[in-house]
């Protein structure tokens, strides 16, 4: 089936509570939804067409048509198509339909809109504070385009609020947000009898910078270096979900050789970020050996990424068009024999570990995140395909050279952190052959196509698979060609939940573990 | 067990000993430098910096890069139109703020115990502070030790610009921090807000909270960056 198709599908089903249809950049699909009626449009998608809830969110657009409009983006995973209902809300009002309570992924999403855009999320099953923590005053809403992007209200107080379970023998345990890692902060609070956990609270945010606002107003340049800053360990990924927004907009086509390099880069982020979690996880096993194997490891691609652009966490590589400059010409010989090197010492210390039954008595059913709920919540990437989804964004909406590249999506049943090892595994290896064939089949010519001024007004979306997993962006410009509203959605986000739910009925120090295993970024959930 | 001890034979050490041997850093990306000959003050690296760290002198029009600002993106580089602007290889970029105490390195001895804390980074200096742990650069060679708790270390090692979230927590961390205490910023971030600077959600870098001994400058800084930092803190280069 096509999207127009389905488009008019969908419009047959609904005659009176759609309107305006618009199919822009090839594969996504926007109609004007009635707001009255979103709870029923949304289901439609969600359970009539198996759409994901990929992204919601507002934008202020009361400059445009007086009034603040929302944006619920689903994913048609299977065709690769974005079905995206647009609806207004009326700033006399401020207020908005719920639909939480039938889509569960959207309740972050409908928290993070009531703090930013101060508009009410109406019949919302759990409507507290998400980004802001007890210092913010209320009625201080950032991304409504008449806060100054510097202005920085009086602290309103601390504290903050959490679920408690009361019962003899229920106790709560605090941790963070400054850990004893080295790690990002957050604060985690677990409800315990004994040593088994009840219930995990995660309270983020302590990150938040303002990302989403920064960039309001901003070149598309300047734009773009905030976005390789979104989350470190994912510049790459995040800065090409940007750069692919801003080439739909301006209606170009990137250069065969820069879609290749960009394959070569995302795979090598790719494994870096793996062969860290592989470490980690060894580490927070005292598995020592193997954390120093994997960590040593972690280090030749390092090594490969200095010899290929002189930045270990690969800034300054992209740029809208195309590639900054031809990194790879003259180096393909060197490559090729490091990532030999690479693939056979993960080979030898794969094949040392999966030999430990000590390991594996660790690893095995510990922190089990259930289809249903990883389902339920659109949990992404790694953790996702461990617990039986098969999505991948590289097969689902191929960009760049994934089209012309052989690869396969490993995928494992069980939920535990023995399967999101296993999926990091072997995906560590289809990076290594995906870098092999990016560099063998690579072609020549230019590595950057120039970009002319943006359209005013235009949108697009920009979506790729992260080392953690789905990554959703969406760019809108004014109308000088700037950036009107840039709205991020790292997988990260989608995954947090899920890890809360993975760690019920598991031990507090298998925590760690279970943690590392998704190893979520805290500032790419955060912004 | 015996594939295990083959593999520690097969990699003996592979620990740089950084500083006594200076690293290999043709590859890298460092610090720009500004040739005033060929500079014909257009002004277009000022305009175009994405964190505002090249200013022009009000005289003569100068530019000149704040290096706690810069965030090594190459920009300028890339659209000087008069190509004086030259990415240098240089990363210890480590300065001393204005506070450190000379005596200070003798009172630490021979060991010096670290608490990192991130008020508000990308995850990218943490992930090179971390890499201070792996065997390539294993900072427990010179008896420095991350710590689990501000209560047992000497040293912040901060990163990020400082958020609005995380200034109570960074502000109670230092102050459990037994005195004497140094404060290392890791980052463009720490060191003056970044790219970040101008938002609602941060502050202008860390030291608007909290003292600072040292700035390591860099997007992120390199391990071995930092480590001088580290050890510029307690004069130990």
């Amino acid at each position: 089936m096509t999207l127009h198709d389905l488009h008019s599908k969908i419009r047959a089903e609904f005659p009176e509570e759609l309107s305006g249809g618009r199919i822009i950049n090839g594969n996504e699909l926007y109609l004007e939804a009635d707001p009255n009626h979103i709870v029923k449009l949304s289901l439609y998608l969600y359970e009539q067409l198996d759409c994901n809830l990929v992204s919601l969110f507002a934008a202020d657009e009361r400059v445009l048509s007086g009034n603040y409009i929302i944006y619920y983006a689903f994913a048609e995973r299977k065709s690769g198509f974005l079905i995206i209902l647009k609806t207004a809300a009326d700033p006399n009002q401020g207020a908005f339909l719920s639909i939480s309570k039938s889509i569960h992924a959207a309740a972050r999403y409908e928290q993070e809109i009531h703090d930013l855009f101060g508009l009410v999320p109406v019949g919302h099953p759990g409507l507290k504070r998400l980004v802001f923590h007890g210092n913010w005053p209320e009625n201080h809403f950032p991304l409504r385009k008449d806060f100054p992007l510097s202005h920085r209200p009086e602290t309103a107080g601390f504290g903050s609020e959490f679920t408690r379970i009361k019962g003899e023998g229920v106790f709560e345990i605090p941790v963070g947000p400054v850990h004893a890692g080295i790690i990002e902060p957050g604060h985690f609070r677990f409800s315990v009898a004994g040593e088994p956990i009840f219930n995990l609270e995660a309270q983020l945010y302590y990150v938040h910078k303002g990302i989403e606002k920064l960039c309001e107003g901003k070149s598309v340049e300047k734009c773009f270096y905030i976005s390789e800053r979104i989350s470190g360990d994912e510049t790459f990924t995040n800065s090409l979900a940007y750069c692919q927004a801003i080439e739909k907009i301006a209606g170009i086509r990137v250069p065969e050789r820069a879609e290749y390099a960009r394959v070569l880069f995302a795979e090598l982020e790719r494994l870096t970020s793996h062969l860290g979690d592989l470490a980690g996880i060894c580490l927070d096993v005292a598995y020592g050996f193997a954390a120093f194997q994997f960590r040593m490891m972690r280090g030749w691609a390092y090594r490969m990424a200095d010899e290929l652009c002189g930045m270990r966490f690969l800034r300054s590589v992209n740029q809208p068009g195309g590639v900054r400059k031809d990194f790879v010409s003259g180096k393909e010989k060197s490559l090729l024999a490091q990532l030999e090197a690479l693939k056979k010492e993960l080979e030898d210390t794969v094949d040392i570990i999966m030999h430990n039954s000590m390991f594996h008595d660790r690893v095995e059913n510990t922190g089990i995140l259930e289809t249903r709920i990883a389902v339920d919540l659109n949990a992404v990437g790694p953790a996702a395909r461990a617990s039986g989804i098969p999505h991948d964004v590289r097969k689902q909406f191929p960009y760049a050279a994934y089209r012309s590249l052989e690869f396969r999506v490993p995928v494992y049943h069980d939920g535990d952190v023995n399967s999101r090892m296993k999926v990091k595994i072997k995906e560590a290896f289809e990076s290594i052959s995906l870098m092999r064939q990016a560099i063998e089949s690579m072609p020549g010519g230019n590595h950057f196509e120039p970009l002319g001024p943006l359209d005013p007004h235009s949108h697009a979306f920009g979506v790729t698979e992260a080392p953690r997993g789905e990554n959703v962006h969406w760019v809108m410009t004014d109308e000088a060609g700037n950036i009107f509203r840039y709205k991020i959605r790292t997988p990260s986000f989608c995954n947090w939940p899920a890890l809360c739910h993975a760690v019920t009925g598991n031990i507090v120090p298998d925590f760690p573990l279970i943690n590392k295993s998704f190893n979520l970024s805290y500032a790419g959930n955060d912004l | 067990m015996f594939k295990m001890l083959r593999k520690i034979i097969q990699h003996q050490r592979v620990t740089q000993d950084y500083p006594k041997h200076p690293v290999d850093s043709s590859l890298f990306i460092g610090k720009p430098s500004i040739d005033s000959a060929k500079c014909t003050r257009c002004g277009e690296c000022v305009r175009r910096c994405p964190s505002a760290a090249i200013s022009a002198d009000p005289e003569s029009g100068m530019p000149s890069v704040d290096s706690r600002a810069c965030v090594f993106c190459a920009l300028c580089e890339e659209v000087c139109p008069a190509g004086a602007v030259l990415m240098t290889a240089e990363f210890e970029l480590a300065e001393l703020g204005e506070l450190v105490e000379k005596k200070i390195h003798k009172i630490f001895g021979r060991s010096l115990q670290i608490r990192e804390v991130d008020a508000g980074s990308c995850n990218g200096c943490d992930y090179e502070i971390n890499a201070l742990n792996n065997p390539f650069n294993d900072i427990e060679r010179f008896g420095i030790h991350f710590v689990a708790s501000p209560r047992h270390a000497d040293m912040l090692l901060v990163t990020g610009c400082a958020s609005r979230n995380m200034k109570q927590a960074l502000l109670k961390t230092y102050e459990a921090t037994p005195e004497p205490r140094l404060v290392v910023a890791v980052g463009a971030c720490a060191c003056s807000g970044g790219i970040f600077k101008d938002t609602y959600a941060v502050e202008k870098g860390i030291d608007s909270v909290v003292p600072v001994h040292v700035y390591v400058p860099g997007c992120p800084p390199r391990p071995q960056a930092i480590l001088y930092g580290i050890l510029k803190a307690i004069d130990k280069l």
